[in-house]
């Protein structure tokens, strides 16, 4: 890999490279900024683009709008409390207290920081490791990814705002909400009630949509009566001063290591790693008991956690050719066409190119700050549109975006009425995080539970006593549930 | 009849049909993917837009819907007016297998089929570094260690699934393993390369990307690539489970008018001659296959009817 470099500068530093990286990654910050836009659409967006370009171009472009998108998604979740991803959903919690306080420039300032850093170190470790992960991801069965979807789920009580029992609804419901569909073992279908679009489920996006973006402009149609609405006061991004970092640095590493860590097992992804760094940050924060109002390290947190996934995902997708998400599955796809094999051999097979797409994914990341901050400044006077105007325009790309994904107008219907139910389950103070992390867990929860009870002729001990990995990490699980009550007992 | 009353009806259908024929397609013709943007059936109908649109002398445009295995996409196509101006590329697994373990709003007599565009073999794998040369030694460890090995899938009903069921039913030990669902092949080989499952089988495009050994193919005859590799009738695999082919082509809802039928089928077979389309099957290792409408409506109904053993044997 190292020794491929020299050539792949050359594959990249030519006019038609840079144009691509640069163009590449302010339009996939763009695209990820728009509420509804996220990283699948953008991604599916620019595809039919790159069919018609040479190899190396047409996979930085995949690349750049990959990871522009990610970060993307931070700004529209802290200016307009609409995540464009379901992997922005963690950047609201803190992101929109703070922009509402009347320090949204800072608070994007630290979403900037910990992006890079994020998707930086991944590329590092990309590079550097890509092959010792890939074979450890390997050790990763299903019952190993039981293990730590179970620790992911303990993040609903940490998430919960206010009362850890509507958390768990709100959890319980997401949980609910994935079942509908196909069953993963037998193909027979459920809960569909003869309605044939059910039989693909709910579709992600369309519900973090509804229950974000369209539920808020709901909210702010309603409290417009009384002339409310947080007007968020915006001039750019505010980039954190180096005293400020004094305290975070080892959260931001921590979180950059969870990143990479869900990324390089596949069937997580950066909605899980965004969660599950949130939650360990405020467990470990000397700031913990501020999270939720516009605490920095919450930021931190998550954005610098979901950006580090791009890097670790890639690992599996170059080195095993398994896709880490939907998004690496498509650039397998377009491999292909290009005359690439994806597969176990990609790496030994194309160095060059594998050594560009790395160099290639570094470059992009440094590329966020100078172009974050562009992108920001532009787009600050949007945000001085009338609220009225503003809302319609979002509602608009809502209902683009949500229909793009999978061109299915009964995933409109799920985005309407996810919004409604939003908006009461918000009015009534039931917290929406848990939903969705019920929502993405889902899934893989009831599959490699299944999957691992056939492995182990249905026993549920099995999945301790034969497997060490699997083992600590339930240990864990259990340890992050009783550790409340435990100190509780303790501190008497 | 008369022979004049003969003339003056033909000349009255022919003054009918005449227009509405050599007006079509008087709008973009939309082809639908089943599956989401930048998978295999997208690629493929994205490699046959071009030379489809070209031969047909109009426009055609690809949408995706994605969802259910692809039964969300086929619903809806069933659902829709026959006038030829929406197509599904439909799979062995969309129009044969999923309707008939599924309760969905479609079943045989729903569609038109216009024409058969890519079909290829499946093939028995195993790891490359498998103590497992033959399906003879696969039988053999089946039978020694009962619930023991296990073959996986790329989920319940897809044609890596029914691989599986027709080998293992055809060596007789579908008792003595055990069958492990994945969300889609890549997980799949995962399994494989960490060891978790022992037997996959799939299409000859996944040997080029994985550490695979194939053991059987099930074809006719063995593949011009791989001349060492038995079919599976050869291991003692017998009809109808010795052949399966990973197929599809493209399917209007039924009662489209036989004049639109024919010229969508004689553009389906220039488009799928065509260089560029050859030039991307080679690419991407597509098989093709091109069947005009009757022989590709007759392939159908029998294969709705054969894969009903195959249901049966998965237990689905």
């Amino acid at each position: 890999m190292l020794e491929a470099i020299p050539a792949a500068l050359a594959l990249l530093l030519t006019p038609q490279g840079i144009a691509t990286l640069v163009l590449g990654t302010a339009l996939g910050i763009v695209l990820g900024a728009m509420p509804g836009i996220g990283s699948t659409v953008a991604v599916a967006l620019v595809l039919p683009f790159t069919l018609t370009m040479e190899q190396a171009p047409a996979i930085i472009l995949l690349l750049a709008i990959y990871a522009g998108s990610v970060y993307g998604g931070s700004i529209s979740a802290i200016l307009i409390n609409t995540p464009g991803t379901p992997a922005g959903a963690a950047t609201v919690l803190d992101g929109t207290p703070m922009a509402r306080a009347g320090r949204a420039g800072e608070a994007l300032g630290w979403a900037t920081i910990a992006s890079v850093i994020g998707g930086l170190s991944s590329a590092v470790l990309l590079l550097m490791a890509a092959p010792q992960l890939a074979a450890f991801a390997l050790r990763f069965g299903p019952i190993e990814t039981f293990a730590l979807i179970c620790l992911g789920l303990t993040c609903i009580v940490t998430v919960s705002k206010g009362s850890v029992i509507k958390g768990l609804v709100a959890g319980a419901l997401g949980i609910f909400l994935s079942s509908v569909g196909g069953d993963p073992i037998t193909g027979e279908v459920r809960f569909t009630f003869d309605q044939y679009q059910l039989i693909a489920g709910f579709n992600l996006l369309a519900v973090v949509i509804g229950i974000f973006a369209f539920s808020e402009i709901l909210i702010r149609i309603a409290d417009g009566a009384d002339g409310g609405g947080n007007k968020v006061e915006f001039d750019g991004l505010v980039l954190p001063k180096f005293a400020a970092w004094k305290g975070r640095l080892a959260g931001l590493v921590k979180s950059t290591l969870i990143g990479c860590g869900v990324g390089v097992l596949p069937g997580t992804g950066s909605a899980t790693a965004a969660f599950i760094s949130y939650a360990e940050a405020k467990r470990s924060s000397p700031r913990g008991e501020s999270f939720g109002k516009g605490e920095p390290d919450g930021i931190i947190a998550a954005e610098s956690a979901n950006n580090a996934v791009t890097g670790g995902a890639l690992v599996p997708t170059l080195a095993l050719g398994i896709p880490g998400d939907v998004i690496t599955a498509v650039m397998l796809a377009t491999f292909t066409l290009h005359g690439i094999t994806p597969g176990v051999r990609l790496m030994e097979d194309n160095p060059t190119l594998m050594a560009a797409i790395f160099l290639g994914f570094f470059l992009i990341n440094l590329l966020l700050l100078p172009l974050g901050m562009v992108v920001s400044k532009i787009s600050a006077p949007i945000l001085r549109i009338r609220e009225p105007l503003m809302l319609g325009a979002i509602g608009v790309l809502c209902v683009l975006g949500v229909y793009y994904v999978r061109g299915n107008p009964f995933d409109l219907l799920v985005m309407f009425g996810a919004g409604v139910a939003g908006f009461f389950l918000r009015r009534a103070d039931y917290p929406m995080a848990p939903l969705i992390i019920g929502m993405v867990l889902g899934p893989a929860f009831e599959l490699s539970l299944r999957q691992g009870l056939i492995l182990t002729d249905g026993s549920i001990l099995a999945f301790v006593s034969g497997h060490p990995i699997s083992a600590v990490l339930l240990a864990l699980t259990a340890l992050v549930l009783l550790w409340p009550v435990a100190r509780r007992i303790l501190l008497k | 009849m008369n022979a004049f009353m003969r003339t003056l009806a033909f000349g009255l259908t022919a003054a009918i049909a005449g227009p509405a024929l050599a007006e079509f397609p008087e709008k973009p013709v939309t082809l639908i993917a089943p599956f989401n943007a930048g998978g295999g059936t997208d690629l493929l109908l994205r490699g046959f837009q071009e030379p489809f649109a070209a031969a047909l002398g109009g426009n055609a445009v690809v949408t995706n819907m994605a969802g259910g295995s692809g039964t969300v996409a086929a619903s809806h196509l069933a659902g829709l007016k026959p006038d030829g101006y929406t197509l599904g590329y439909l799979s062995i697994t969309v129009s044969t297998i999923q309707p008939q373990i599924k309760n969905v709003p479609y079943d045989k007599e729903s569609w038109t089929p216009i024409c058969s565009v890519a079909a290829s073999p499946t093939l028995f794998y195993v790891r490359s570094d498998s103590e497992y040369n033959s399906l003879e030694d696969v039988k053999g460890a089946a039978e020694a260690n009962p619930n023991a090995l296990i073959f996986g899938s790329s989920g319940p009903g897809a044609i890596t699934h029914l691989t599986m069921v027709a080998a293992m039913n055809g060596l007789g030990i579908m008792d003595n393993v055990k069958h492990l669902p994945h969300k889609g092949s890549g997980p799949a080989m995962k399994s494989m390369a960490g060891g978790i499952i022992q037997f996959f089988g799939d299409t000859e495009v996944m040997m080029s990307r994985y550490d695979l050994k194939p053991l059987a193919v099930f074809a006719d005859q063995r593949l011009p690539s791989l001349p060492d590799v038995p079919t599976a009738t050869e291991a003692g695999i017998k009809a109808p489970l010795n052949e399966l082919y990973l197929w599809g082509g493209l399917f209007a809802p039924a009662g489209l008018d036989d004049a639109v039928t024919a010229k969508l089928a004689a553009a389906c077979d220039e488009a799928v001659k065509s260089d560029a389309f050859q030039e991307f099957a080679g690419k991407t290792g597509t098989v093709i296959n091109y069947r005009g409408p009757e022989d590709f409506d007759a392939f159908f109904r029998q294969q709705w009817d054969a894969n009903k053993t195959l249901i049966e044997a998965a237990g689905l």
